[in-house]
């Protein structure tokens, strides 16, 4: 784990959690698996707190628990998830645009807590969604529960893993802690639940539909002690195939900007049928037929079988070799080649960061280098029909911030500099690693800022949060227009120019971090393709 | 009395007179004789005499002595070339003949000074005197600016050297190569649009934005943007820049020999494309573009809390 990263472990963990989990959760990560005791040692905090903020940590999936040898439970940090709490509001948003306010709703449920039953996340949702339809209608427990199976058939929420409870249980003493184990093919099975009611509205002032008045309050809470029928299930997002529907989102979009918005969405068909054949770190698909891929196209695209071909051929012979023809049975066996996919993405990313930095030109010759594999600098000059000084500028300035690198072949024993060939070569993964902790870095660099604008204004946001809370109780007790306005003009109107400007800064870089963040995801999606392969 | 000998002697042919003779051999067989030739021809003189008069013949300029796989030639040298180096002496000759050798991609001090063996003053003085008589010239080459290569007068540098259309007097020409790099991409941008908006079957739209070198060039050489003549490499060393630039793709198909632009038999395809992703999100963000950040850390004097940029940036 880098320092970058550790230090955007540690600004997230505390965002979310607050000091005590940071403090814990930062030492796991930096210190690796460690059992109890170690860990209250070391981070000199009393036992009961380090058991609770490791209880919020294994709930949120943040941390896993170990049982070694001599009956020793370690438990171990988990950097890369903590890191995806920045993309939350990317799978809020993914689930919204394909599942509408109730699985946005369901997702971030499961997101902020970890792991939830499927009868708790129901009622919650239908709560809230009650609270945001208009007077009168209520959200229907059904259209929940329909919207979470549909969550769970396309995968995006799974089974956590359950307690294992072996055949003979009562030999032995209870091991230490629990393992966990889920079986694959139940990891999306939907319990049948009858869930059958409808959301309550929070509000105090409401009158509900049995007419209890306020005093028989207190007995809420005595539904909940009613047993669950689903307990010991609970349910957690699927991160992975999340990021298996942003893989593809990318690859549609460059298609698109490429060819034409035929082929993205012939290529979108493609991939909407592999989605449930070919696991998510698969580096090929499996090979779809092009009758296949004409049945499933969308609805209403009507455009014939030969143009359908036609289109196949072009992807298949483009130079971006995202498509690659297979065979030829059934009309043309295609296949989706991601590793060259998310290649092609990485190196784009790459090349737009330089262009940016540096300037066209530098571009022109990092693409360049990238193509001709090796290059020495008068062959640089030539072929990018570049100036010298200016060429040798640009490589230099490339080379200092390790984009492009030096390759020496020497001619003599002696390596002496006069008779050693110097060549320019760009390594796309030391690259694309530098490229991603400068992503880190500046995370956490606008996440700082974000604080520190915030704190910077507390005084202010105090204020303004005052102001409001007695508008709001002048407001229930009945007030005149004359009163308000009075309150209203505790805020003075350069104050108020203060708080928007905050507003929109705060918002300014809370959007910019996501940004940051699809690039973070381009890069860390090739790494681990590339990792994985050999 | 003594008896007068009588010496038989071949008849001592008078030196000018086997001069003429072999002057005459030569015009003969244009292409050079051998000294076996000369021999059968003239089998009464001695070898000495015929050594003799190859040499006087050779001095006066008036024979090329040229070395074959066989042996050695003798050839008529041009009247004209003979009568330039009237006066020259023969280090002048030979050095004047390696700089001949080199053709137009001329050649360098240092290597007449290795072909020809003589001291680096003595070629000096030689090539002062030969550029004064205006038979040889001396070129800069682009590629090292301080060297300098000789070649003769009236040849035309070869490109290596002058570095062809895109320099002019040494100095690249980076405006004109930018004007042609753009005026190519519109061209084939139109094209992809054209292509584009005909909404016919996709084969045939993409063929159709395709246009082969040959198009292109004919298109510049129409424009009439260059006042040098540009041939199909040049434009295709322009569009190979512009496949760096991201902005132009190339493909090779086999074409007939013979049709308008083929060479070899394929020919080479550009079209304008369009990148495959917006402005990467790092770059959107000061940091990705922050000059110092390295130096950037909490606490220090370039951080987070005080950055100049990020002001800037949220004050946009």
């Amino acid at each position: 784990m880098t320092q970058a990263e550790i230090k955007l472990c540690s600004l997230l963990l505390q965002e979310h959690f607050g000091e005590i989990v940071e403090k814990i959760g930062v030492h796991l990560i930096r210190t690796g698996s460690q059992p109890l005791r170690v860990i209250v040692h070391d981070t000199a905090t009393s036992l009961d707190q380090v058991k609770k903020a490791l209880c919020v940590l294994i709930q949120h999936n943040l941390v896993l628990y170990q049982v070694h040898k001599r009956g020793v439970v370690e438990y171990e940090a988990q950097c890369n998830r903590v890191l995806r709490m920045l993309r939350y509001p990317r799978y809020i948003y993914t689930t919204k645009a394909l599942y509408g306010d109730t699985g946005e709703l369901i997702v971030e449920e499961l997101l902020l807590n970890g792991k939830m039953t499927m009868s708790a996340v129901v009622k919650k949702v239908a709560d809230r969604l009650t609270e945001t339809v208009e007077d009168g209608k209520t959200m229907d427990y059904a259209e929940v529960s329909n919207t979470f199976v549909q969550l769970a058939d396309t995968r995006f929420v799974q089974r956590c893993p359950m307690v294992h409870i072996p055949e003979n249980s009562d030999t032995g003493p209870s091991p230490p802690a629990p393992s966990l184990v889920i079986n694959e093919k139940d990891m999306y099975l939907v319990p049948k639940l009858s869930l059958i009611g409808k959301g309550k509205r929070r509000r105090s002032s409401d009158e509900d539909a049995a007419g209890e008045p306020k005093a028989k309050r207190p007995k809420r809470p005595m539904d909940s002690k009613e047993p669950i029928p689903d307990d010991g299930i609970y349910w957690q997002a699927n991160l992975d195939r999340f990021h298996q529907h942003f893989r593809d989102q990318a690859i549609v979009s460059a298609v698109a900007n490429r060819m034409d918005q035929t082929s993205s969405e012939i290529m979108r068909a493609m991939l909407r049928m592999s989605e449930v054949t070919t696991s998510s770190d698969a580096p090929f698909t499996q090979p779809l037929s092009s009758n296949e891929i004409f049945r499933s196209l969308p609805v209403g695209y009507n455009i014939s079988k030969q143009v359908l071909d036609q289109y196949l051929t072009l992807l298949a012979d483009d130079p971006l070799e995202f498509v690659g023809k297979s065979g030829d049975s059934g009309g043309g066996m295609y296949i989706i080649n991601f590793c060259k996919a998310l290649a092609s993405l990485a190196i784009a990313t790459l090349e737009s960061v330089i262009q940016e930095r540096f300037g066209s030109r530098c571009a022109r010759i990092f693409r360049l280098v990238l193509q001709k594999k090796h290059l020495e600098q008068k062959q640089v000059e030539d072929f990018a029909m570049i100036p010298a000084k200016e060429a040798k500028d640009m490589l230099y300035k490339m080379l200092s911030e390790n984009f492009i690198s030096l390759q020496e072949i020497p001619k003599t024993p002696d390596h002496a500099p006069s008779r050693t060939f110097y060549l320019y070569t760009v390594n796309v993964l030391s690259a694309v690693r530098m490229l991603l902790h400068r992503c880190y870095k500046s995370v956490s660099n606008l996440i700082e800022r974000r604080q520190f604008e915030t704190k910077e204004n507390k005084r202010l946001l105090e204020k303004s949060q005052r102001v409001e809370a007695i508008i709001a109780s002048v407001q229930a007790t009945g007030a005149e227009e004359a009163q308000l306005q009075e309150i209203e003009e505790m805020i003075t109107a350069p104050e108020r120019q203060q708080l928007e400007t905050l507003k929109r800064n705060v918002n300014k870089l809370d959007a910019s971090e996501i940004q940051v963040d699809e690039t973070i995801f381009l890069l860390e999606s090739y790494i681990e393709s590339t990792t994985k392969r050999q | 009395m003594a008896e007068v000998k009588v010496k038989v002697q071949t008849p001592d042919a008078v030196p000018v007179e086997i001069e003429n003779r072999i002057i005459e051999l030569c015009h003969q067989f244009p292409h050079g004789i051998t000294d076996q030739v000369i021999q059968n021809e003239m089998p009464h003189i001695e070898a000495q005499q015929r050594a003799v008069a190859i040499n006087r013949l050779l001095s006066m300029g008036q024979l090329d002595l040229l070395r074959s796989s066989t042996g050695l030639l003798y050839r008529i040298k041009d009247s004209q070339n003979a009568g330039k180096m009237k006066g020259s002496d023969n280090q002048e000759k030979l050095v004047y003949q390696i700089i001949e050798d080199a053709g137009n991609k001329g050649i360098w001090s240092r290597d007449i000074r290795y072909k020809s063996n003589l001291p680096l003053t003595e070629i000096n003085k030689i090539l002062k005197n030969l550029e004064s008589k205006k038979l040889i010239k001396a070129v800069k080459s682009v590629a090292a600016s301080k060297k300098k290569v000789y070649m003769l007068y009236n040849l035309q540098p070869d490109r290596s050297v002058t570095g062809g259309a895109w320099y002019s007097d040494q100095d690249f020409e980076s405006e004109f190569v930018e004007v042609l790099n753009q005026q190519c991409f519109k061209f084939l941008q139109s094209k992809a649009e054209t292509a584009r908006e005909s909404k016919q079957n996709p084969m045939i739209q993409r063929n159709s934005s395709f246009a082969s070198s040959h198009e292109v060039w004919k298109y510049i050489c129409e424009l009439g943007i260059s006042k040098v003549e540009l041939s199909m490499e040049d434009i295709e060393t322009i569009l190979n820049t512009l496949i760096y630039d991201g902005k132009v793709e190339m493909t090779i198909i086999a074409a007939k020999e013979g049709t308008v632009g083929s060479v070899d038999g394929h020919m080479k395809l550009y079209r304008a494309v369009s990148p495959i992703i917006p402005p990467t999100g790092l770059v959107r963000a000061p940091c990705g573009l922050c000059p110092v950040f390295d130096d950037c850390h909490e606490g220090g004097e370039i951080s987070p809390s005080n950055c100049i940029y990020m002001t800037e940036w949220l004050e946009f």
